[in-house]
Protein backbone atom coordinates (compact mmCIF):
# COMPACT_ATOMS: atom_id res chain seq x y z
CA UNK A 1 0.00 0.00 0.00
CA UNK A 2 1.42 3.38 -0.90
CA UNK A 3 0.89 6.44 1.69
CA UNK A 4 1.96 9.46 0.24
CA UNK A 5 3.63 9.56 -3.13
CA UNK A 6 5.92 12.63 -4.48
CA UNK A 7 8.15 14.02 -6.97
CA UNK A 8 11.75 12.97 -7.62
CA UNK A 9 15.03 15.33 -7.39
CA UNK A 10 17.90 14.52 -9.64
CA UNK A 11 20.35 14.91 -7.16
CA UNK A 12 18.86 12.40 -5.08
CA UNK A 13 19.56 10.07 -8.27
CA UNK A 14 23.03 11.10 -7.95
CA UNK A 15 23.57 9.21 -4.84
CA UNK A 16 22.47 5.75 -6.39
CA UNK A 17 25.58 3.47 -7.89
CA UNK A 18 24.28 3.15 -11.20
CA UNK A 19 22.95 6.61 -12.11
CA UNK A 20 26.54 8.33 -10.99
CA UNK A 21 28.18 8.45 -13.89
CA UNK A 22 25.14 9.87 -15.64
CA UNK A 23 25.39 13.36 -17.39
CA UNK A 24 22.73 16.08 -15.21
CA UNK A 25 20.46 16.62 -18.55
CA UNK A 26 19.71 12.96 -18.94
CA UNK A 27 19.88 12.49 -14.49
CA UNK A 28 17.04 15.64 -14.65
CA UNK A 29 14.73 13.52 -17.41
CA UNK A 30 14.69 10.10 -15.49
CA UNK A 31 13.97 12.07 -12.37
CA UNK A 32 10.89 13.46 -14.03
CA UNK A 33 9.37 10.32 -14.86
CA UNK A 34 10.30 8.38 -11.44
CA UNK A 35 7.92 8.80 -8.34
CA UNK A 36 8.90 8.14 -4.26
CA UNK A 37 7.00 5.97 -2.50
CA UNK A 38 6.75 5.41 1.48
CA UNK A 39 6.10 1.80 3.04
CA UNK A 40 5.72 1.46 7.02
CA UNK A 41 7.94 -1.10 8.52
CA UNK A 42 6.55 -4.57 7.22
CA UNK A 43 3.90 -3.45 4.23
CA UNK A 44 4.76 -5.58 1.38
CA UNK A 45 5.75 -3.69 -1.45
CA UNK A 46 5.06 -6.47 -4.40
CA UNK A 47 4.36 -10.11 -4.11
CA UNK A 48 5.95 -12.63 -6.12
CA UNK A 49 4.27 -14.47 -9.11
CA UNK A 50 2.32 -11.06 -9.77
CA UNK A 51 3.10 -9.25 -13.16
CA UNK A 52 6.04 -6.98 -13.10
CA UNK A 53 6.55 -3.07 -14.49
CA UNK A 54 8.70 -1.19 -12.61
CA UNK A 55 12.71 -0.76 -11.29
CA UNK A 56 12.84 0.07 -7.79
CA UNK A 57 15.50 1.97 -6.18
CA UNK A 58 16.26 2.07 -2.35
CA UNK A 59 16.69 5.85 -1.36
CA UNK A 60 15.71 5.24 2.39
CA UNK A 61 15.55 2.23 4.95
CA UNK A 62 15.93 -1.50 3.74
CA UNK A 63 13.90 -4.14 2.24
CA UNK A 64 13.58 -7.87 2.43
CA UNK A 65 13.63 -9.94 -0.62
CA UNK A 66 11.92 -13.23 0.22
CA UNK A 67 11.39 -16.20 -2.05
CA UNK A 68 8.00 -18.36 -1.63
CA UNK A 69 7.76 -22.83 -2.21
CA UNK A 70 5.25 -24.44 -4.00
CA UNK A 71 4.51 -25.65 -0.20
CA UNK A 72 4.14 -21.93 1.60
CA UNK A 73 7.74 -21.75 3.02
CA UNK A 74 9.51 -18.56 3.30
CA UNK A 75 13.21 -18.43 2.33
CA UNK A 76 14.23 -14.71 2.95
CA UNK A 77 16.94 -14.22 0.27
CA UNK A 78 18.63 -10.83 1.14
CA UNK A 79 18.34 -7.59 2.14
CA UNK A 80 18.39 -4.48 -0.50
CA UNK A 81 19.28 -1.30 1.58
CA UNK A 82 20.40 2.39 0.70
CA UNK A 83 21.66 2.69 -3.15
CA UNK A 84 20.28 -0.97 -4.00
CA UNK A 85 17.51 -1.71 -7.21
CA UNK A 86 15.20 -4.56 -7.34
CA UNK A 87 12.01 -4.99 -10.05
CA UNK A 88 11.59 -5.80 -13.20
CA UNK A 89 13.77 -4.92 -16.21
CA UNK A 90 11.95 -2.53 -18.71
CA UNK A 91 13.65 -3.71 -21.95
CA UNK A 92 12.91 -7.13 -21.76
CA UNK A 93 9.50 -8.58 -20.68
CA UNK A 94 10.20 -10.24 -17.21
CA UNK A 95 6.76 -10.99 -16.99
CA UNK A 96 6.85 -11.78 -13.43
CA UNK A 97 8.07 -10.82 -9.97
CA UNK A 98 10.53 -13.23 -9.10
CA UNK A 99 9.97 -12.34 -5.60
CA UNK A 100 8.57 -10.64 -2.87
CA UNK A 101 9.45 -7.49 -1.38
CA UNK A 102 8.70 -6.33 1.55
CA UNK A 103 9.62 -3.34 3.73
CA UNK A 104 11.83 -3.94 6.71
CA UNK A 105 11.80 -0.51 8.46
CA UNK A 106 10.55 3.20 7.31
CA UNK A 107 11.40 2.75 3.34
CA UNK A 108 11.45 5.54 0.50
CA UNK A 109 11.77 3.93 -2.76
CA UNK A 110 12.11 5.86 -6.35
CA UNK A 111 10.30 3.81 -8.85
CA UNK A 112 10.52 4.06 -12.53
CA UNK A 113 7.85 2.84 -14.74
CA UNK A 114 8.63 0.26 -17.50
CA UNK A 115 6.76 2.42 -19.88
CA UNK A 116 8.16 5.33 -18.81
CA UNK A 117 11.87 3.94 -19.21
CA UNK A 118 10.62 2.94 -22.64
CA UNK A 119 9.42 6.37 -23.81
CA UNK A 120 12.93 8.17 -22.13
CA UNK A 121 14.82 5.50 -24.09
CA UNK A 122 13.17 6.34 -27.83
CA UNK A 123 14.47 9.58 -27.03
CA UNK A 124 18.07 9.08 -25.69
CA UNK A 125 19.68 5.47 -25.99
CA UNK A 126 22.27 5.78 -23.98
CA UNK A 127 19.97 5.58 -20.75
CA UNK A 128 20.07 2.08 -20.91
CA UNK A 129 23.92 2.46 -19.47
CA UNK A 130 22.10 2.75 -16.38
CA UNK A 131 20.34 -0.42 -16.86
CA UNK A 132 23.26 -2.42 -17.53
CA UNK A 133 25.04 -0.91 -13.75
CA UNK A 134 22.09 -2.15 -11.87
CA UNK A 135 21.61 -5.99 -13.40
CA UNK A 136 25.60 -6.40 -13.42
CA UNK A 137 25.29 -5.65 -9.48
CA UNK A 138 22.17 -7.48 -9.25
CA UNK A 139 24.09 -10.48 -10.93
CA UNK A 140 26.74 -10.29 -9.02
CA UNK A 141 24.66 -10.43 -5.83
CA UNK A 142 23.10 -13.43 -7.18
CA UNK A 143 25.74 -15.16 -7.45
CA UNK A 144 26.59 -14.86 -4.14
CA UNK A 145 23.26 -16.03 -2.86
CA UNK A 146 23.74 -19.07 -4.88
CA UNK A 147 26.78 -20.19 -3.57
CA UNK A 148 25.55 -19.04 0.16
CA UNK A 149 22.80 -21.58 -0.34
CA UNK A 150 24.10 -24.83 -1.82
CA UNK A 151 28.13 -24.52 -0.67
CA UNK A 152 28.28 -22.60 2.79
CA UNK A 153 27.76 -24.68 5.65
CA UNK A 154 24.72 -23.80 8.37
CA UNK A 155 26.98 -21.85 10.43
CA UNK A 156 28.63 -19.86 7.02
CA UNK A 157 25.44 -19.16 6.22
CA UNK A 158 24.51 -17.46 9.78
CA UNK A 159 27.56 -15.79 9.63
CA UNK A 160 27.20 -13.97 6.38
CA UNK A 161 23.21 -13.18 7.55
CA UNK A 162 24.81 -11.31 10.78
CA UNK A 163 27.43 -9.44 8.09
CA UNK A 164 24.93 -8.51 5.81
CA UNK A 165 21.94 -7.46 8.20
CA UNK A 166 24.27 -5.35 10.74
CA UNK A 167 23.88 -1.61 11.21
CA UNK A 168 27.36 -0.22 10.86
CA UNK A 169 26.32 2.76 11.39
CA UNK A 170 25.67 2.29 15.32
CA UNK A 171 28.96 2.48 17.70
CA UNK A 172 28.89 -1.57 17.01
CA UNK A 173 27.45 -3.06 14.55
CA UNK A 174 24.17 -4.47 15.58
CA UNK A 175 22.02 -6.72 14.47
CA UNK A 176 18.31 -6.19 15.35
CA UNK A 177 16.63 -9.74 13.98
CA UNK A 178 15.36 -12.15 16.35
CA UNK A 179 16.95 -15.42 16.18
CA UNK A 180 13.72 -16.95 14.13
CA UNK A 181 13.96 -14.08 11.51
CA UNK A 182 17.92 -14.78 11.68
CA UNK A 183 17.22 -18.76 10.83
CA UNK A 184 14.34 -17.99 8.40
CA UNK A 185 17.17 -16.09 6.38
CA UNK A 186 19.98 -17.99 6.63
CA UNK A 187 17.81 -21.27 5.84
CA UNK A 188 17.64 -23.24 9.15
CA UNK A 189 15.67 -23.07 12.05
CA UNK A 190 15.41 -21.22 15.26
CA UNK A 191 17.45 -23.56 17.31
CA UNK A 192 20.35 -24.17 15.30
CA UNK A 193 20.75 -20.16 14.98
CA UNK A 194 20.92 -20.17 18.89
CA UNK A 195 23.40 -22.51 19.69
CA UNK A 196 25.57 -20.96 16.78
CA UNK A 197 25.03 -17.29 18.51
CA UNK A 198 25.92 -18.98 21.64
CA UNK A 199 29.41 -20.64 20.36
CA UNK A 200 29.48 -16.96 18.94
CA UNK A 201 29.45 -15.29 22.19
CA UNK A 202 32.02 -17.72 23.97
CA UNK A 203 34.27 -17.32 21.81
CA UNK A 204 34.02 -13.56 21.93
CA UNK A 205 32.93 -12.82 18.42
CA UNK A 206 29.08 -11.60 19.70
CA UNK A 207 27.52 -10.40 22.25
CA UNK A 208 23.74 -11.41 22.72
CA UNK A 209 21.20 -9.10 24.24
CA UNK A 210 17.26 -9.30 24.31
CA UNK A 211 16.26 -8.70 20.75
CA UNK A 212 19.69 -7.92 19.23
CA UNK A 213 22.99 -9.11 18.77
CA UNK A 214 26.28 -6.83 19.30
CA UNK A 215 29.02 -7.87 16.68
CA UNK A 216 32.32 -7.44 18.66
CA UNK A 217 34.94 -8.80 16.27
CA UNK A 218 33.85 -8.27 12.25
CA UNK A 219 36.49 -9.74 10.54
CA UNK A 220 35.67 -13.44 12.10
CA UNK A 221 32.80 -13.56 10.87
CA UNK A 222 34.21 -13.34 7.12
CA UNK A 223 33.08 -16.08 4.73
CA UNK A 224 35.95 -17.71 3.18
CA UNK A 225 35.87 -15.70 0.14
CA UNK A 226 35.22 -12.28 1.39
CA UNK A 227 38.44 -10.91 0.20
CA UNK A 228 38.09 -11.85 -3.31
CA UNK A 229 34.38 -9.97 -3.29
CA UNK A 230 32.91 -6.69 -2.79
CA UNK A 231 30.24 -6.96 -0.28
CA UNK A 232 29.66 -3.20 -0.41
CA UNK A 233 26.23 -2.09 -2.65
CA UNK A 234 28.48 -0.42 -5.39
CA UNK B 1 42.75 -15.85 -36.77
CA UNK B 2 40.10 -13.21 -37.82
CA UNK B 3 36.46 -13.58 -36.68
CA UNK B 4 34.21 -12.92 -40.05
CA UNK B 5 30.64 -10.71 -39.55
CA UNK B 6 29.09 -14.13 -41.16
CA UNK B 7 29.87 -15.98 -38.36
CA UNK B 8 28.39 -13.15 -35.79
CA UNK B 9 25.84 -12.85 -37.61
CA UNK B 10 25.24 -16.85 -36.89
CA UNK B 11 25.14 -15.82 -33.50
CA UNK B 12 21.12 -15.90 -32.22
CA UNK B 13 22.13 -13.01 -29.88
CA UNK B 14 23.78 -10.86 -32.11
CA UNK B 15 21.37 -11.01 -34.72
CA UNK B 16 19.38 -8.15 -33.44
CA UNK B 17 22.74 -5.98 -34.04
CA UNK B 18 22.47 -3.78 -37.03
CA UNK B 19 25.18 -4.59 -40.10
CA UNK B 20 27.75 -1.79 -38.95
CA UNK B 21 27.28 -2.95 -35.49
CA UNK B 22 28.15 -6.18 -36.47
CA UNK B 23 31.28 -5.09 -38.44
CA UNK B 24 32.61 -3.17 -35.85
CA UNK B 25 32.64 -5.62 -33.50
CA UNK B 26 33.65 -8.29 -36.13
CA UNK B 27 37.18 -5.98 -36.21
CA UNK B 28 37.72 -6.55 -32.69
CA UNK B 29 37.07 -10.17 -31.77
CA UNK B 30 39.83 -12.42 -31.74
CA UNK B 31 39.00 -16.19 -31.93
CA UNK B 32 40.76 -18.54 -29.08
CA UNK B 33 41.38 -22.13 -28.74
CA UNK B 34 41.19 -23.40 -25.17
CA UNK B 35 42.29 -27.14 -24.25
CA UNK B 36 40.61 -29.29 -21.22
CA UNK B 37 40.60 -27.64 -18.10
CA UNK B 38 41.76 -24.37 -18.91
CA UNK B 39 41.11 -21.34 -16.71
CA UNK B 40 39.48 -18.74 -18.68
CA UNK B 41 38.76 -16.40 -15.61
CA UNK B 42 39.03 -16.83 -12.01
CA UNK B 43 36.34 -15.44 -9.34
CA UNK B 44 37.39 -11.85 -7.92
CA UNK B 45 39.68 -11.29 -11.33
CA UNK B 46 39.10 -7.81 -12.60
CA UNK B 47 35.89 -7.47 -15.24
CA UNK B 48 36.68 -10.02 -17.78
CA UNK B 49 36.32 -10.38 -21.64
CA UNK B 50 33.06 -11.76 -23.29
CA UNK B 51 33.88 -15.33 -24.74
CA UNK B 52 30.85 -16.59 -27.00
CA UNK B 53 31.34 -20.68 -27.21
CA UNK B 54 31.57 -22.13 -30.62
CA UNK B 55 32.47 -25.11 -29.70
CA UNK B 56 32.88 -27.70 -26.11
CA UNK B 57 31.88 -26.71 -22.82
CA UNK B 58 32.53 -24.80 -19.82
CA UNK B 59 31.61 -24.76 -16.67
CA UNK B 60 30.82 -21.38 -14.10
CA UNK B 61 31.25 -22.20 -10.60
CA UNK B 62 32.03 -19.92 -6.89
CA UNK B 63 34.49 -21.48 -4.61
CA UNK B 64 34.87 -21.09 -1.37
CA UNK B 65 37.69 -22.70 0.75
CA UNK B 66 36.96 -26.68 -0.40
CA UNK B 67 33.88 -25.97 -1.33
CA UNK B 68 32.35 -25.14 -4.94
CA UNK B 69 29.27 -24.56 -6.06
CA UNK B 70 28.66 -24.73 -9.61
CA UNK B 71 26.24 -22.17 -11.16
CA UNK B 72 25.98 -22.74 -14.87
CA UNK B 73 27.24 -24.79 -17.81
CA UNK B 74 26.88 -22.79 -21.30
CA UNK B 75 26.54 -24.58 -24.28
CA UNK B 76 27.71 -23.32 -27.81
CA UNK B 77 26.21 -20.49 -28.99
CA UNK B 78 26.28 -19.02 -25.49
CA UNK B 79 27.91 -16.01 -24.27
CA UNK B 80 30.39 -15.97 -20.35
CA UNK B 81 32.36 -13.50 -18.80
CA UNK B 82 32.09 -9.41 -18.51
CA UNK B 83 29.08 -9.34 -16.66
CA UNK B 84 30.76 -6.97 -14.08
CA UNK B 85 32.40 -4.36 -16.78
CA UNK B 86 29.55 -2.19 -16.29
CA UNK B 87 30.71 -1.39 -12.63
CA UNK B 88 33.69 -2.77 -12.54
CA UNK B 89 33.85 -4.94 -9.91
CA UNK B 90 35.69 -8.55 -9.66
CA UNK B 91 33.94 -10.93 -11.53
CA UNK B 92 31.32 -12.97 -9.71
CA UNK B 93 32.40 -16.16 -10.36
CA UNK B 94 35.44 -18.66 -12.15
CA UNK B 95 35.16 -20.48 -15.47
CA UNK B 96 37.13 -23.58 -16.63
CA UNK B 97 36.50 -25.70 -19.79
CA UNK B 98 35.57 -29.28 -19.48
CA UNK B 99 36.49 -29.84 -22.88
CA UNK B 100 39.01 -28.28 -25.65
CA UNK B 101 36.99 -25.46 -26.28
CA UNK B 102 36.58 -22.74 -29.42
CA UNK B 103 35.17 -19.20 -28.60
CA UNK B 104 35.28 -15.70 -30.35
CA UNK B 105 36.94 -13.61 -27.83
CA UNK B 106 36.14 -10.12 -26.95
CA UNK B 107 38.59 -8.47 -24.62
CA UNK B 108 37.52 -6.12 -21.90
CA UNK B 109 39.71 -3.01 -23.76
CA UNK B 110 37.77 -3.00 -26.48
CA UNK B 111 34.01 -4.48 -25.44
CA UNK B 112 33.88 -1.12 -23.42
CA UNK B 113 34.19 1.15 -26.69
CA UNK B 114 32.22 -1.37 -28.66
CA UNK B 115 29.20 -0.65 -25.61
CA UNK B 116 29.65 3.01 -25.59
CA UNK B 117 29.66 3.47 -29.14
CA UNK B 118 26.71 1.06 -30.10
CA UNK B 119 23.59 1.03 -28.36
CA UNK B 120 21.96 -1.79 -29.99
CA UNK B 121 25.20 -3.72 -28.50
CA UNK B 122 24.49 -2.16 -25.20
CA UNK B 123 20.87 -4.15 -25.30
CA UNK B 124 22.37 -7.07 -26.47
CA UNK B 125 24.70 -6.97 -23.19
CA UNK B 126 22.07 -6.06 -21.11
CA UNK B 127 20.35 -9.07 -22.92
CA UNK B 128 22.93 -11.54 -21.52
CA UNK B 129 23.53 -10.03 -18.45
CA UNK B 130 19.64 -10.44 -17.59
CA UNK B 131 19.36 -14.14 -19.24
CA UNK B 132 22.06 -14.90 -16.67
CA UNK B 133 20.24 -13.59 -14.28
CA UNK B 134 17.11 -15.21 -14.26
CA UNK B 135 19.24 -18.10 -15.19
CA UNK B 136 20.44 -17.64 -11.06
CA UNK B 137 17.00 -17.04 -9.74
CA UNK B 138 16.01 -19.90 -11.23
CA UNK B 139 19.16 -21.62 -9.29
CA UNK B 140 18.63 -19.87 -5.89
CA UNK B 141 14.68 -21.41 -6.02
CA UNK B 142 15.91 -24.53 -6.75
CA UNK B 143 19.24 -24.42 -3.81
CA UNK B 144 16.69 -22.80 -1.33
CA UNK B 145 13.46 -25.12 -1.67
CA UNK B 146 14.59 -28.68 -3.34
CA UNK B 147 15.84 -31.50 -1.85
CA UNK B 148 18.59 -32.90 -3.46
CA UNK B 149 17.29 -35.71 -5.30
CA UNK B 150 14.36 -33.47 -7.02
CA UNK B 151 17.28 -31.01 -7.69
CA UNK B 152 19.81 -33.71 -9.59
CA UNK B 153 16.56 -34.83 -11.47
CA UNK B 154 15.90 -31.02 -12.59
CA UNK B 155 19.64 -30.93 -13.44
CA UNK B 156 19.14 -33.78 -15.32
CA UNK B 157 16.47 -33.17 -17.22
CA UNK B 158 17.66 -29.58 -17.90
CA UNK B 159 20.40 -31.28 -19.88
CA UNK B 160 18.26 -34.06 -21.48
CA UNK B 161 15.96 -31.33 -22.82
CA UNK B 162 19.08 -28.89 -24.20
CA UNK B 163 21.77 -31.63 -25.08
CA UNK B 164 20.04 -34.58 -25.51
CA UNK B 165 19.98 -36.97 -28.71
CA UNK B 166 17.08 -39.43 -29.47
CA UNK B 167 17.84 -43.33 -28.70
CA UNK B 168 16.35 -46.48 -28.80
CA UNK B 169 15.91 -46.26 -24.83
CA UNK B 170 15.03 -42.35 -24.57
CA UNK B 171 17.36 -39.63 -24.50
CA UNK B 172 21.09 -39.74 -24.20
CA UNK B 173 23.94 -36.97 -23.52
CA UNK B 174 27.26 -36.52 -22.91
CA UNK B 175 27.89 -37.35 -19.12
CA UNK B 176 30.58 -34.26 -19.30
CA UNK B 177 30.80 -34.19 -15.07
CA UNK B 178 32.44 -36.14 -12.60
CA UNK B 179 30.17 -36.98 -9.72
CA UNK B 180 31.94 -34.49 -7.79
CA UNK B 181 31.14 -32.12 -10.11
CA UNK B 182 27.53 -33.46 -10.20
CA UNK B 183 27.78 -32.73 -6.33
CA UNK B 184 29.28 -29.02 -7.05
CA UNK B 185 25.82 -28.50 -9.34
CA UNK B 186 23.52 -29.09 -6.81
CA UNK B 187 25.23 -28.31 -3.12
CA UNK B 188 26.00 -31.30 -2.06
CA UNK B 189 28.33 -34.44 -1.27
CA UNK B 190 29.72 -36.99 -3.45
CA UNK B 191 28.25 -39.75 -1.83
CA UNK B 192 24.62 -38.12 -2.26
CA UNK B 193 25.10 -37.95 -5.47
CA UNK B 194 26.28 -41.64 -5.77
CA UNK B 195 23.27 -42.62 -3.69
CA UNK B 196 20.43 -40.55 -5.77
CA UNK B 197 22.06 -41.90 -9.21
CA UNK B 198 22.10 -45.31 -8.18
CA UNK B 199 18.46 -45.11 -6.53
CA UNK B 200 17.37 -43.54 -10.29
CA UNK B 201 19.14 -46.61 -12.13
CA UNK B 202 17.80 -49.14 -9.85
CA UNK B 203 14.13 -47.55 -10.60
CA UNK B 204 14.71 -47.99 -14.31
CA UNK B 205 15.08 -43.93 -14.65
CA UNK B 206 18.32 -43.64 -15.86
CA UNK B 207 21.76 -45.53 -16.98
CA UNK B 208 25.26 -43.84 -16.87
CA UNK B 209 27.91 -44.88 -18.31
CA UNK B 210 31.67 -43.30 -18.17
CA UNK B 211 30.91 -41.23 -21.10
CA UNK B 212 27.20 -40.94 -21.16
CA UNK B 213 24.03 -40.59 -19.27
CA UNK B 214 20.45 -42.10 -20.71
CA UNK B 215 17.71 -41.14 -19.41
CA UNK B 216 14.79 -43.70 -19.95
CA UNK B 217 11.87 -41.97 -18.05
CA UNK B 218 11.68 -38.62 -18.87
CA UNK B 219 8.40 -37.85 -17.23
CA UNK B 220 8.92 -39.75 -13.68
CA UNK B 221 12.31 -37.83 -13.61
CA UNK B 222 9.89 -34.61 -14.67
CA UNK B 223 7.60 -35.33 -11.17
CA UNK B 224 10.43 -35.96 -8.98
CA UNK B 225 12.30 -32.15 -10.41
CA UNK B 226 8.79 -31.06 -9.88
CA UNK B 227 8.81 -31.80 -6.03
CA UNK B 228 9.44 -29.05 -3.32
CA UNK B 229 10.87 -29.62 0.06
CA UNK B 230 8.47 -29.14 2.68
Amino acid sequence: MVTESLAVKFEELLEMPAFRDMPQEQLRRLAAVMTRYHYAPGQIIFVEGEPAGALWFVAQGRVKIIKHSLNGRIQGLCLMNRGKCFGSCPLFNMEKNPATAQALDEVTLFVLPDEAFQQLRARDPQVVKALLHVYSQRLQHLAQVSEALGAWTVADRINDCLLVYANREMQQPTVELTHEKLAALSGTVREVVTRHLNLLEREGIVRNETGRIIILNFDALLPPCAGEMQRSPE
Amino acid sequence: MAVSVELLAQIQLFAALSPRTRRCIAEKAVWAEYAAEAVLYRQGDPPTALYVLQTGRVKLYRQSKDKCQILALPVPGDCLGAESLPTGAPSPYSATTLTPVTAIYLSPDVLQPLLDEHPDFQEVFLRLITDRLKQFVTLVHDLAFRDVTSRLATVLLARAELEGQPHDEGIVFDRLLSQQEFAEMVGTAREVVYRVFKKFEDDGLIRITRRCILVRDLDALRAIALQEAH
